[in-house]
């Protein structure tokens, strides 16, 4: 019960962030939802009801878009975040050196995704790039163009996820800090080893920090877009484009109504997302 | 002191008083009218690495310095002064909407022709038809990309460009070359005998040079019809003329027989640029500013700016050549009124077209005066010889036309990267990339 000589300086209180909050998220959203039902293109302001979504779902670039980000997603989570996990796992064992593997693993993840890009624009080249140039070290020599041939362009853009894993090995190191030294001991103990130790005690205490990496990669993937509009600017025929790209696109060509449908549609997958994944992982309950 | 010194005195301050007053006043007024009018200008920002937008700062300077007490000149940064992207046209459309645009400012043809569509920008037909002298100050058909449908003119050209291809003397002369080639047919035998010979025939990117190569085999087709000047914008023209079917399938097999570098889809004009600097590439369209920009600097192997030819397109008949001339951008302006602003703003515009500044301009960047200038002059002024040996051949060749970004939907180049690489690929057939093209790059149907 507040009483009554405190209403008003909590509300005062209170009211630079009620009007932050309002002015950059809520007034936006709503805007976000109310065009993405119109034709607008920043002159004119037209409601077309579900013209935009059912549009949206006609066209074959979106559902190309949308098979890309689940793709992109996939890598993130059953690639990203178990190589994360098992990096930051080894490194938490403080083995020699780990500080210098911490800090190496951990720089792509702290550089722009610009500057990311662009090295990874020389590193995929055909005529001066780096990786032909290693494969030609193994027989393998070809002047093949990674990012600009359909069929390796998707996988030439999911390849560089491998080098961001900086992420979740800090989370996962920094959860396994927190665990305490006597479950190990108490395991070691009732006759557990090695990998089993891991298995029974690391892996699980691990859950929530885990599920929080998996849905922080899950929500940046949904949205990816400076990578691939480096790399490939969506091409080869829309072989790498994401729904973002795919949202941009609709924005450069003055159809704001249609890029806020995507936009709005973007989102719904993130809360249906964030949703899926608090529950499957049961985030935010301590750990039994 | 006496009575009448007091007396004397003290008319004297009372007279003193109103006098310091008024002459308070006066300085106060000649101050208000001495104050200059301000504009700003959004392409003016200093820039050590763009020789254009370093000389329109520079431009600026003199500018102020010259009108002092009248007009002043404010640079108003923006991140995308010097790009020609769709972002660019977005930022503008923006600013239009916020009736914010500003006073002076650069734009390319296609972009006039998006925002004009906001009604925010300057008609300068009528300033320019009631100063007749400053109109005729300029050359033949400068503002053709700059004019609507009506007549109308929506911008000041900036330059006049003609754009050809640059080629290594020395590689074309091993392949049996001593003269650039005047016919296509010529220039694939040499492209094929540069290629037995170990080296990259003609350098491309898959966005700007690609499209170069693309505008001389459609501008330099007797059945283009005015595909470059008109039909672009028409989403029906793109399959159905034989220019461009032709141009493009010609352009897919020069991929096909290996007379291009591998990374020609990069997207990235540096790609080829760099294979031609490099010594890898025997020939690599661009503009004349590449000669200070490049060729002249020390991205370039020693001496291959003194190896260096710059030839206009060849052509599909023998004396048949064409050449791409160009009037890139122009000065627009976001003040509709008729006031002292205007005023300021027809007095910048003015100075940036005098034949001094375009000169100052042709000297600094490699851009063609846009305004006609006194052979004497010219050569007085001592501009690099690569660009205007072509300029002054561009008016004697069989074919002029301008590049595809000139009238190009606004969407065009993204369109470009997305379908070409599938398409050389043989992923898409003619039809389906031309129509596929027009359609992603937001032509209209025509009618």
């Amino acid at each position: 019960m507040i009483r009554s000589g405190m209403r008003l300086p909590i509300a005062l209180s209170l009211a630079p962030g009620v009007a932050l909050f309002a002015t950059f998220f809520v007034v936006p959203f709503a805007l976000l939802v109310t065009s993405s039902f119109s034709e607008w293109s920043g002159l004119e302001f037209r409601f077309t009801g579900l013209e935009n979504f059912q549009r949206m779902l006609a066209d074959f670039v979106f559902w190309r878009a949308a098979g890309n980000t689940v793709f992109y997603s996939a890598v993130g989570v059953f690639v990203q975040v178990p190589l994360g996990c098992l990096i930051g796992i080894i490194l938490a064992q403080k083995i020699r050196g780990w500080k210098v593997f911490r800090a190496i693993i951990f720089v792509p993840w702290v550089i722009s995704g610009a500057a990311f890009a662009l090295v990874f624009s020389m590193f995929y080249n055909p005529r001066f790039g780096l990786l032909n140039d290693i494969l030609a070290l193994f027989g393998f020599a070809s002047r093949h163009d990674w990012l600009f041939d359909t069929s390796t362009a998707r996988f030439a853009i999911a390849g560089t996820f491998a080098f961001v894993l900086g992420f979740t090995m800090i989370v996962v190191m920094a959860e396994i800090a927190s665990i305490p030294k006597e479950l190990y001991e108490a395991a070691e103990c009732d006759g557990a080893q090695g990998w089993r130790l891991h298995r029974y005690i690391t892996l699980p205490l691990l859950r929530n920090a885990i599920g929080t990496c998996v849905l922080i990669r899950l929500l940046s993937d949904i949205g990816l877009f400076d990578i691939v509009y480096i790399l490939t600017l969506g091409g080869p025929n829309d072989s790498t484009v994401t729904l973002a790209l795919y949202g941009y696109r609709a924005y450069l060509s003055g159809e704001w109504g249609f890029a806020s449908a995507i936009g709005s549609t973007i989102l719904l997958i993130g809360l249906v997302l964030i949703l899926s994944v608090s529950r499957l992982f049961r985030l935010g309950e301590r750990a039994q | 002191m006496c009575s009448i010194s007091r007396r004397v005195l003290s008319g004297t301050t009372r007279l003193a008083r109103p006098a310091a007053v008024a002459v308070t006043l006066a300085a106060a007024a000649t101050a208000v009218a001495s104050e200059p009018i301000v504009i700003s200008c959004g392409a003016c920002q200093e820039s050590p690495s763009d020789p254009f937008l370093q000389y329109n700062y520079e431009a600026t300077q003199r500018f102020n310095t010259a009108h002092e007490r009248r007009y002043h000149v404010q640079v108003r940064q923006n991140q995308y002064a010097n790009s020609g992207g769709p972002e660019r046209l977005q930022y503008y459309q923006r600013l239009a909407v916020a009736d914010d645009l500003p006073d002076v400012f650069l734009l390319n043809a296609s972009e006039i022709k998006e925002l004009r569509q906001t009604g925010k920008l300057r008609d300068l037909t009528q300033d320019l038809a009631t100063d007749i002298s400053w109109r005729d100050s300029f050359a033949k058909d400068v503002f053709s990309a700059l004019s609507d449908d009506n007549g109308r003119i929506w911008a000041i050209p900036q330059q006049r460009d003609a754009i050809g291809i640059y080629y290594n003397r020395d590689m074309l002369a091993s392949a049996g070359y001593s003269d650039f080639p005047e016919t296509w047919e010529d220039f694939e035998a040499a492209a094929e005998k540069l290629k037995a010979a170990g080296h990259i025939a003609i350098a491309l990117d898959g966005a700007w040079s690609t499209l170069l190569m693309w505008s001389n085999l459609i501008g330099t087709h007797p059945e283009a019809n005015g595909f470059l000047q008109e039909g672009i914008r028409y989403a029906d023209d793109y399959p159905l003329n034989p220019a461009v079917v032709t141009a493009t399938e010609t352009l897919k097999r020069w991929h096909n027989a290996g007379y291009v570098n591998a990374d020609a889809f990069s997207g990235d004009f540096q790609n080829a640029a760099a294979a031609y600097l490099s010594g890898e590439a025997a020939m690599v369209a661009n503009g004349p500013w590449m000669v200070n920009t490049q060729l002249r600097t020390n991205a370039a192997i020693e001496g291959l700016y003194e190896r260096t030819g710059y030839a206009p397109s060849p052509g599909w008949e023998p004396g048949a050549r064409g050449a791409i001339v160009v009037t890139g951008a122009g000065w627009s302006s976001g003040h509709t009124a008729n006031d002292e602003t205007a005023e300021a703003v027809l007095a910048f515009l003015k100075f940036l077209s005098s034949p001094e500044e375009q000169l100052e301009q042709a000297r600094l960047t490699g851009a063609r005066p846009a305004v006609k200038i006194e052979p004497e002059a010219i050569v007085a002024s001592n501009l690099e010889p690569l660009g205007s040996t072509l300029a002054e051949q561009a008016d004697s060749l069989a074919f002029t036309y301008p590049h595809w970004r000139v009238h190009a939907p606004g969407l065009f180049l993204e369109a470009w990267r997305n379908l070409w690489p599938a398409y050389v690929r043989g992923e898409l057939n003619s039809e389906t990339f031309l129509q596929r093209l027009a359609n992603d790059a937001g032509a209209k149907p025509r009618g």
